[in-house]
């Protein structure tokens, strides 16, 4: 396998043409732990302990409903031995001691944990040193247990307020030391894998959580964007604003390279002196830019594009089809997929004193900081995003686009600048998942073992627009997950970059949607060509990775996998096992799903699903239990309905109307959850779940009708079609 | 100007009469429970009561309010102690929570009406509010959990 370029060479790349450092430190600017007699103390970056004794883990990951900020505070409690009741957090300000502010690829956890276990620990160590010195006693006859150094002798304690309110703890520890402590044994866990109530709910519920979209700064002033007729290269040559100034309520006109804009006094006045404007636009090179074109550049691309670089390249591919008793070809394609997160994309920003704030939910703020303090010729610290409530992410707010904007207006105009997208600017200007072809192959012995696998995959790849590819030209977050785990001696992923002329993006799980898409649904067809059961068939080819073959295993007995044979007519079983995110920090997944086919109208009932997981230690059960109930869903969603269209360089699509998404009434009667207990490193659950949908689903039809939907999502016009060519 | 009643409290806004009632309540007010999803009464995100019905801020102008008793989430239950906020704790529905205020105005009108529903009254009834993060299976529990008083 060739994926030696790591997510952290892919960070590093973008960072540095962000010009901007990027290492994830835990310890303090000094490389150990800083002790203040006064005050709060602030052992890291990654708490605060006040006081009255109150610990404040400070949250750089972005709250987009994945419960981020509860699981990282267990696993600094689960080491500082803190009293859960005493622990809070908070979101803070976007700033280089962070290092890295990241929010993606189902990372928080893998990325965070050792740190912030030690973290705790080391504060922990610090505690107990300072409290047998103040009692006079040996730190080695003390214990940290609910926020107590307690003398076990004795059964004198002292509180962690206590200890921080006298000023007892001056002592550090080295970024060495930190790596020497001895953490805890899963076994000892208190808080970690316990269930804990997610501490962001309680004001989910009353309407207090704040958004970006919910922030107001004194003085400020509502603006509006006319945006470009077509995606990209589209520019204003003509402004004509004389309407506009008849609105009541109007401001100003803003004009720079980068945009058109007006500012308002509210937000509707903004929109009807926006819709009065009168600009003229450059259409561009991408005018003419429309599905089809896209489409047939994709298949042109698969076929003939034989030069470009190899992503999977094991054995000699070639030698074993010429040895293949059977040999099989299909053509996967995906539609464009969107995150339309509920919140629209908004901002709130100010300019002042030479200092940018930004009021915004941001999943990549070191990338806002990079991006922004370029093109406002600013030093990285004065760029300063004020974490908010995301509603929703998705990947969507890995984007800086509508902070940019927002900078720019504010510069312009002087005054705190709020900045709302409609929902048709949303579905119109989202970064869109790329509209995919995988052209696969594979070859079968005559024992029916699969000997060679091939595949052309035609995706364009988002990391281009900032300089995330490889040195040769590849995007990973654009082919993970096509260097499956199947024992085949002989394999060979052609990564073709498919360019759009449209822009595209990361959508929660990114490509292993529409890899094992073809990865799962392909093995599928393959085991009903070797005549063998598509589980069975998995399980021969995944000795290296047992893991896989467990939650395999462990679903198909759930589901009752052996019964699918005794179902009634027009309803099938569908099986599929994924390792998103990516293979540096897999989450081992499988779902057996059972659907219901229509065979007069083509319409598909998604009637129950099961699906076990096993992402090593859990820090929250209901936390991962939740995700993956929402991620199964929000896969169905990307099954059954979501498709975007192009025409003329633009987005078709403009609201929920026609870019659909899943509603209660399109749920199953049943999903179940299996969550494997295992003390293995944790990976992330806010992806994977999906990514087993689109296969599981097609699996599921075929067994159903005889059909195979290729083409996603699986519409009922495209069911109909695959079921009269069955 | 408009005169509006919200949660008992009476306001005047300096406003067009065809201002959506939502923009009203989120920018000119600043009650920002109520949420802007899609302008077009497609997503339910802006739910809020008026005289007790559910409708849809985003689609309503100022002027078809006035003089009538508008609940936003805020005003829902003085403490956050509604029957289905303390429902939607206990079922740990909320994941970005961006939707919930629109949702929980939905399920209070519904229970309003029909304190026991059925699956099908609450399907019925939710259907026409959007969760992206797609809680629905914990909305529906909540939902039940709460006409059940417990």
């Amino acid at each position: 396998m060739t994926t030696e370029f790591s997510r952290r060479d892919f960070l590093k790349t973008s960072a540095a043409g962000a010009g901007f450092l990027l290492t994830f430190r835990i310890a303090g600017p000094n490389g150990g732990l800083d002790a203040s007699a006064a005050g709060a103390w602030e052992p890291n970056v990654a708490f605060t302990i006040d006081p009255s004794g109150i610990v404040t883990v400070h949250i750089t990951k972005a709250e987009m409903g994945q419960g981020v900020g509860t699981a990282l505070a267990q696993i600094v409690a689960e080491e500082l031995e803190a009293d859960w009741k005493d622990v809070r957090i908070d979101y803070p300000t976007s700033d280089p001691k962070y290092g890295l502010m990241i929010t993606g690829g189902s990372w928080s956890v893998n990325w965070t944990f050792d740190a912030l276990s030690r973290a705790g620990a080391g504060a922990r160590q610090l505690l107990v040193q300072a409290a047998a010195k103040s009692m006079g006693v040996d730190p080695a006859e003390c214990v940290a247990e609910n926020s107590h150094v307690r003398h076990l002798p004795t059964g004198r304690n002292l509180s962690y307020g206590d200890i921080v309110s006298k000023g007892l703890v001056s002592a550090t520890l080295s970024d060495e030391e930190l790596k020497k402590i001895q953490l805890k044994k899963p076994s000892e866990y208190k808080i970690v894998g316990r269930w804990i109530q997610r501490l962001d709910i309680p004001e989910k519920t009353n309407g207090r959580a704040k958004y970006g979209i919910d922030r107001f700064l004194p003085g400020m002033v509502y603006a509006k964007v006319a945006y470009p007729p077509v995606r990209t290269g589209c520019t204003h040559k003509g402004v004509d604003d004389s309407a506009a100034k008849q609105v009541k309520g109007y401001i100003r006109t803003v004009v720079t390279d980068d945009l058109v804009a007006v500012v308002a006094d509210s937000y509707e006045n903004a929109v009807k002196a926006r819709d009065a404007l009168k600009v003229t636009w450059d259409l561009g090179p991408n005018a003419n830019v429309s599905t089809e074109s896209i489409m047939k550049t994709y298949g042109d691309k698969a076929k003939n594009d034989t030069s470009a670089p190899s992503w999977v390249d094991v054995g000699d591919v070639n030698e074993a089809f010429k040895r293949a008793i059977k040999v099989h070809e299909a053509a996967y394609w995906t539609d464009y997929v969107g995150h339309a997160p509920m919140e629209p994309m908004n901002c709130v920003a100010r300019f002042q004193d030479g200092v940018f704030d930004f009021f915004s939910g941001s999943q990549f703020q070191t990338r806002v900081m990079g991006d922004l303090s370029k093109k406002f010729g600013v030093d990285a610290t004065k760029i300063r995003v004020h974490q908010q409530y995301l509603g929703g992410g998705f990947g969507r707010r890995l984007e800086p686009d509508v902070i940019l904007e927002a900078g720019i207006i504010a510069k312009e105009v002087g005054k705190p600048v709020k900045l709302i997208r409609s929902r048709e600017e949303d579905v119109k200007l989202d970064f869109y998942r790329s509209c995919t072809l995988q052209l696969v192959k594979g070859g079968l012995d005559s024992a029916g073992a699969v000997i060679a696998w091939q595949n052309a995959l035609v995706a364009a790849y988002p990391s281009d627009r900032y300089g995330g590819t490889d040195k040769q030209g590849r995007d990973q977050f654009s082919l993970n997950g096509s260097d499956h785990y199947y024992d085949i001696p002989n394999q060979f992923v052609r990564a073709i970059r498919g360019e759009t002329g449209m822009e595209v993006g990361y959508v929660r799980a990114v490509a292993p949607n529409y890899t094992f898409f073809a990865v799962e649904t392909f093995v599928d067809e393959l085991a009903h060509l070797a005549g063998v059961d598509p589980l069975s068939f998995r399980l021969q080819m995944l000795g290296g990775a047992p893991r896989l073959a467990g939650v395999l295993k462990l679903v198909a007995d759930k589901a009752g996998w052996d019964r699918r044979g005794s179902l009634p007519k027009g309803v099938g079983l569908g099986i599929a096992g994924v390792t998103a995110q990516e293979k540096a920090s897999p989450t081992w997944t499988a779902t057996v799903l059972q659907a219901r086919v229509d065979s007069s109208t083509g319409h598909v009932k998604v009637e129950k699903i099961w699906c076990a997981v096993d992402c090593g230690l859990v820090i929250n059960p209901d936390g991962v239990r939740n995700q993956m109930e929402g991620s199964l869903l929000f896969g169905m969603s990307n099954a059954l309905k979501e498709r975007a269209t192009v025409k003329n360089g633009a987005i078709v699509q403009s609201n929920f109307h026609d870019y659909q998404v899943l509603r209660m009434n399109e749920i199953p009667d049943e999903v179940n959850v299996y969550v494997t207990e295992s003390r293995e490193f944790p990976t992330g659950v806010g992806e994977p779940g999906v990514t087993t949908i689109l296969p599981a689903l097609s699996n599921a039809i075929f067994a159903a009708s005889g059909a195979r939907v290729r083409t996603s999502p699986y519409t009922p016009d495209r069911v109909m079609e695959a079921i009269r060519k069955a | 100007m408009a005169t509006l009643t919200i949660n008992g409290t009476s306001h005047t806004v300096d406003v067009a009469p065809d201002t959506p009632l939502l923009w009203v309540i989120r920018e000119h007010l600043q009650l920002t429970g109520t949420k802007f999803g899609c302008g077009q009464a497609l997503c339910g995100a802006c739910t809020v009561h008026l005289d007790g019905n559910a409708i849809r801020s985003c689609q309503t102008p100022v002027s078809q309010a006035t003089g009538k008793r508008i609940t936003t989430i805020e005003g829902l239950s003085p403490e956050g102690k509604h029957p289905l906020q303390v429902a939607w704790i206990a079922e740990q529905v909320p994941q970005c929570g961006y939707c919930q205020s629109g949702q929980i105005m939905q399920a209070a009108a519904l229970l309003a009406k029909t304190p026991h529903p059925t699956d099908e009254q609450i399907v019925q009834a939710m259907q026409g509010n959007i969760c992206r993060c797609a809680t629905y299976l914990r909305i529906k529990r909540a939902i039940k959990r709460a006409a059940q008083g417990v």
